[in-house]
């Protein structure tokens, strides 16, 4: 794999903080809950393990934190400091969605304007409509890959492909990381059990 | 006029491209009816144009002659001889223009365009020498074009790149060909004083609308990215369009967040009291030993031979799970019951099956199985596609970090 090693062990790290705050709270959890745990815990890891805080990071965390009962987890988990940074950087998410919210009503009246003067279109009508499906096709694509990166929703296209690429990189570390911690705690408990079976 | 132009190139000054295209589209049609187009000028003459185009990057075909082996930013200053000029050319349209202003290889290009993180993309253009006499300007424009296109290679990868993918995405657009009936129209480029401005420049046969410039330049950027996800996204390399790629990129982010979401369920029933303690050692060994070779790593030398054939097994497991098991699910159930004896295996195979199947259900059968492959290929390279067949030893095994 190409992906970097330090930023795995960063992961890690602070994947394994998380953990075992988790595990310090509850006794028994069931399946689900600890399933969430552990994903929650991965998640912010990997948001809080990044270098340059993007802006999925930034949101994956203030979505975190909107849960009362994580907001605890994270907290402890990202340290004291950084909470400055994320209200700064949830609040200027705000502004942010807000301005390009703006920005999308005064484009779309532009181009509304626009349209009335704008020539006839003077292609191919064939050709037209195909590349009418193409920008229909794209736009229902890009509206789902809004949706599937955290804190999408408030990006034009552009940022919204380099977030995309971020968090590409950054799932990529965590799956790789979270195998290799399952597949070692599977042979540690296998040798366990073969132990207690000796 | 250069006077005028001046407040109005400090005012449009923002941050590149996120600036409002309002103050941009309104200095260039202010610029636009104030001065006539003009053709190639004599040489030896300084010539800083003063016209700011909406923020978008030349083209090739435009920038093949502005870009120089040494990029350097100058200073803009208003060609003295340009406010000679403009009574000149008259206030027409010409009728065969090209949509040019010049073409010469001495003038500087400054490509900050491909640089900058912040998506904000700049290119500030500072020529230095108009073109040559008018009666020869078009087709020596041209030809120029053609030869500095050459050159051009020389030029950054990342623009020619760039260019060449524009050039694609641009042919396709139905915006040009609807805007042929402006088209013929030169358009100049200017000089940039700060560098957060893009000048771009009307392709031949392109409108200068500001408005299709936009969407150019718009374009260009999205290419440029897509580029870079093209390495990231296994299988994206034969496609060129932009709804298949972010098809594909859709596809990828689904299918790791559904990974995730499975090795957490995965470790949530294979470690009951979430107590990683132990881990933390036996990671710490894994990420500092260079190879990371499972079974080298923390195993005591008595258990090896026993953590070798678990091993075998589980990473195939683990592999399995990792993959759509929906054929390989009874195989797997019976592997994982002969070498691990306990109850937890039984649930968690259902579990894992269940989370497997449902996505796949989502996924389009062509796509799965081109993921299923690229994670193959991907994630597990040491497993090879006869893995299911028979354990493999656990020296051969190793799982890449």
């Amino acid at each position: 794999m190409h992906t970097s090693s330090p930023l795995k062990k960063e992961f890690l790290k602070k994947w394994m903080e998380g953990l075992q705050i988790c595990c310090s709270s509850k006794k028994q959890m069931n399946v689900l809950e600890r399933k969430k745990k552990i994903k929650l815990s991965a998640d912010i890891a990997m948001a809080s393990a990044k270098k340059t805080p993007t802006s999925w990071s930034n949101a994956l965390i203030s979505y975190a934190r909107r849960n009362e009962e994580y907001m605890i987890l994270t907290d402890q988990l990202l340290g004291p400091e950084s909470q400055f940074n994320l209200q700064k950087s949830t609040d200027r998410m705000i502004g942010f969605h807000k301005r390009v919210q703006c920005k999308k009503i005064l484009k779309r009246r532009n181009t509304y304007s626009a349209g009335k003067r704008t020539k006839k279109k003077t292609g191919h009508p064939r050709l037209i409509s195909a590349t009418l499906i193409a920008k229909r096709l794209v736009k229902k694509r890009t509206k789902v890959l809004k949706r599937l990166v955290p804190g999408g929703e408030s990006m034009d296209e552009f940022s919204l492909i380099k977030e995309a690429l971020d968090y590409i990189l950054s799932l990529k570390v965590q799956v790789d990381v979270m195998r290799s911690v399952v597949t070692a705690t599977e042979i540690l408990s296998n040798e366990k059990s073969l132990k207690s079976v000796e | 006029m250069n006077p005028q132009f001046k407040p109005k190139l400090h005012s449009g000054s923002t941050t590149g491209c996120d600036t409002s295209l309002l103050e941009r589209q309104q200095a260039r049609t202010k610029w636009q009816q104030n001065h006539a187009f003009f053709n190639g000028d004599d040489d030896d003459h300084h010539h800083h144009l003063q016209n700011m185009f909406n923020s978008m990057p030349l083209t090739q075909q435009q920038f093949s002659g502005l870009i120089d082996d040494h990029p350097r930013l100058d200073e803009v200053k208003p060609d003295p001889g340009m406010q000679e000029r403009w009574p000149d050319f008259g206030g027409g349209v010409y009728g065969d223009q090209l949509g040019y202003g010049y073409m010469n290889q001495n003038t500087l290009v400054n490509q900050t365009f491909l640089q900058g993180n912040s998506g904000s993309v700049s290119v500030s253009v500072s020529p230095k020498k108009r073109k040559t006499d008018e009666g020869q300007s078009l087709q020596l424009v041209s030809e120029k074009e053609k030869r500095i296109k050459g050159c051009a290679e020389e030029g950054d990868s990342k623009i020619t790149h760039q260019y060449s993918n524009c050039d694609n995405k641009s042919s396709n657009n139905s915006k040009e060909a609807s805007t042929n009936t402006s088209s013929k129209e030169k358009s100049k480029v200017s000089e940039v004083q700060k560098p957060d401005y893009i000048h771009v420049r009307a392709r031949r046969g392109q409108a200068t609308d500001s408005h299709s410039l936009a969407e150019r330049v718009r374009r260009e950027k999205i290419s440029e990215r897509m580029k870079y996800l093209q390495d990231l996204v296994p299988g994206c390399n034969k496609i060129t369009g932009k709804a298949g790629m972010l098809d594909e990129i859709i596809n990828y982010v689904q299918s790791l967040q559904k990974q995730v979401e499975f090795l957490s369920m995965k470790l949530a029933t294979v470690n009951p009291e979430l107590d990683f303690n132990i881990d933390n050692v036996f990671m710490k060994e894994m990420f500092q030993s260079s190879t990371s070779e499972f079974p080298a790593l923390g195993c005591s030398p008595e258990t090896a031979n026993s953590a070798y054939f678990q091993l075998s097994s589980l990473e195939q497991a683990v592999s399995c799970c990792g993959l759509d098991m929906g054929m390989n699910s009874t195989e797997m159930a019976l592997r994982r019951s002969i070498s691990v004896p306990t109850s937890v295996p039984g649930t968690f195979m259902d579990s894992s099956c269940f989370n497997q199947i449902q996505p796949t259900a989502t996924w389009d059968a062509d796509l799965q199985n081109l993921y299923k492959m690229e994670f193959e290929q991907g994630t597990l390279i040491p497993f090879q596609s006869h893995q299911f067949t028979g354990l493999n030893e656990g020296s051969n095994l190793k799982m890449e970090m």
